[in-house]
């Protein structure tokens, strides 16, 4: 079915990063349609986890512009990126492992507020506290709500960073390597939450693991040195000899 | 869920008890205890202070003798010099080490780790060597020599050359700052300073500013440890350069880490256990400081989490 053209959610033009010397991101365009997932790929060291870095404000871009919903996000800091709609999760999981689960989950849910009252008890927005409990529902760790979460086994601990990403109420998600460290089964049961977690939410995805590549995304870009070799459906990617060549191996 | 249900239910028993006691003991204690005591409550508002910048927030300031002597000269010049209130002198306890917090956190909270660490005890040798050497303001080393004036309260007028008086006033300030400090840690700008504590990055991604909220609990802090020195000046008549000596943080930190950090009950126990320490050990021999180690030593090998964390058990 044919769609009237919207404009893009996400788009990158031109965008370059050096560190030093080293071109990590080289002139990469990428956009992103609202509803879609994406996934991007590429050999280690191709730029996909420092692109995510550049649009989610902890890297500033060298050159080029990020435009998130039209507007102009290049330079500005992650919190205020954040607040615009754009949420992730780390590589290495990144939580308030000090905390509990539902300690975390109410950060993330409690931080799309304008003003932080010291003078009420935190239990007293009630609000926050139905979007916690919603949110531990649908990551399945409503049991685990009171545990500290650095006693997590890992796999909950993967899915507890995406329920905190979810909590800030993004319209865009970038999720890098949601399966990494995960063994084959773990990663299966991930996938099969996260298609329960993120139905119809638009998503960046870095994923090494093609299966979940292949069985998730809408289409895919691929990186290599920093520049995007190839974009497409997965059948089209699939089909691509360049990208057999520099990725998938022969 | 975010605290243990009840909880409320035992701290507000528990409080009311403790604050009767403290109000009814100048009736049984003679002058000298009753200073005693005033003198440990000054401490205890220094301790939660430090708590709240590096128990909540994860910020090790070593710079807070700079807003505890700021606090102390808050009163002591304005009373002086100006001739102005006791009350009047308090409230600039807070609102001037407050406003100096403001500068100094602005340049300070860009760091992290060790280099905040650093900074802040380089801002308090800045603060203890003018302090020392501007005597035509602050007395030096000598310190100024001020009589408090009496607070008039409407109702009635607080004597503060008394030392009954004084207790009180000091009791009432901290128990106040107490509460303050308790429903601001379990507020939502709590959750935001104890999110910044645990995970920095997270909290930013999250969209919390952290800068921001670093800076806006190095505030509170700064004008909380000045009020404590604006107190302790009231109840000595006296302030002086060396209430701005770095070592000065250093009883902060180590009351709020023997007690607990994080826990603001835990800087009080501490501040009563090594004053106590110090004030009866001092008959028997001379060097308290080597036991106030020692007890330093043993909590951080044995109790890290210190005596909160040995009352709470392995669990938070």
């Amino acid at each position: 079915m044919e769609r009237a053209p919207q404009p893009p959610i996400l788009a990158l033009s031109k965008v370059s990063k050096s560190f030093g010397g080293l071109m990590a991101v080289n002139y990469a365009s990428l956009s992103v349609n609202k509803g879609e997932l994406r996934a991007l790929i590429g050999p280690n060291g191709a730029g996909k986890t420092t692109l995510l870095n550049l649009i989610t404000g902890i890297h500033t871009a060298s050159s080029g512009t990020i435009r998130f919903k039209g507007e102009d996000i290049t330079r500005l800091p992650p919190d205020r990126i954040s607040r615009r709609g754009i949420s992730r999760t780390l590589q290495v999981t990144s939580l308030f492992s000090g905390l509990t689960v539902y300690e975390n989950v109410w950060a993330a849910v409690q931080s799309r507020k304008r003003f932080f009252n010291p003078f009420v008890r935190a239990e007293a927005w009630k609000d926050v506290a139905g979007k916690t409990e919603a949110m531990l529902e649908l990551t399945g760790l409503s049991d685990k709500a009171r545990t500290v979460c650095s006693e997590l086994s890992y796999g909950d601990q993967r899915i507890l960073e995406m329920g905190i990403a979810l909590s800030t109420e993004p319209d865009l998600l970038l999720l890098d390597e949601p399966t990494a460290g995960l063994s084959t089964r773990e990663s299966m049961g991930l996938v099969k939450r996260m298609r329960a977690m993120l139905g119809g939410r638009t998503i960046l995805l870095v994923e090494h693991d093609m299966g979940v590549v292949m069985e998730l995304s809408d289409r895919i870009t691929v990186l290599h040195y920093g520049e995007v070799l190839a974009e497409g459906t997965p059948a089209e990617i699939m089909a691509n000899a360049e990208v057999h060549k520099v990725y998938l191996g022969s | 869920m975010l605290a243990d249900r009840g909880k409320g239910a035992v701290f507000v028993p528990a409080f009311g008890a403790v604050a009767a006691v403290l109000a009814a003991l100048p009736f049984f204690v003679d002058l000298f205890y009753q200073t005693f005591l005033t003198e440990i409550l000054v401490w205890v508002l220094f301790a939660i202070s430090f708590d709240l910048i590096f128990g909540y927030t994860g910020l090790l300031s070593f710079g807070q003798a700079l807003f505890f002597g700021l606090g102390g000269y808050a009163v002591a010049i304005p009373v002086l010099k100006l001739g102005l209130g006791t009350g009047t002198g308090l409230l600039l306890s807070v609102a001037v080490p407050a406003l100096f917090a403001a500068l100094v956190g602005y340049f300070s909270v860009k760091l992290s780790g060790i280099h905040f660490v650093i900074i802040t005890i380089i801002f308090a040798l800045i603060g203890s060597t003018l302090g020392e050497s501007w005597a035509w303001l602050t007395g030096g080393a000598d310190g100024l020599v001020f009589p408090a004036p009496p607070i008039d309260f409407g109702l009635f007028r607080l004597d503060l050359m008394d030392i009954r008086s004084t207790y009180y006033l000091v009791l009432a300030v901290v128990a106040l700052s107490y509460l303050f400090l308790r429903r601001m840690v379990q507020s939502p700008l709590g959750k935001v300073f104890v999110a910044i504590r645990e995970n920095e990055e997270r909290a930013r991604l999250i969209g919390y500013d952290v800068r921001f909220h670093k800076l806006l609990s190095f505030v509170i802090a700064g004008g909380l440890s000045g009020l404590a020195g604006g107190l302790y000046s009231v109840s000595l008549k006296y302030a002086s350069a060396t209430f701005l000596h770095w070592s000065v943080s250093g009883h902060a930190v180590v009351y709020t880490i023997v007690g607990g950090a994080g826990t603001l009950l835990g800087p009080v126990l501490g501040a009563g256990l090594i004053m106590s320490l110090e004030h009866y050990l001092v008959d028997f021999l001379q060097a308290t400081d080597l036991v106030v180690g020692a007890v330093l030593v043993f909590m951080l090998l044995l109790a890290p989490r210190g005596i909160m964390g040995l009352a709470q058990g392995r669990r938070k």
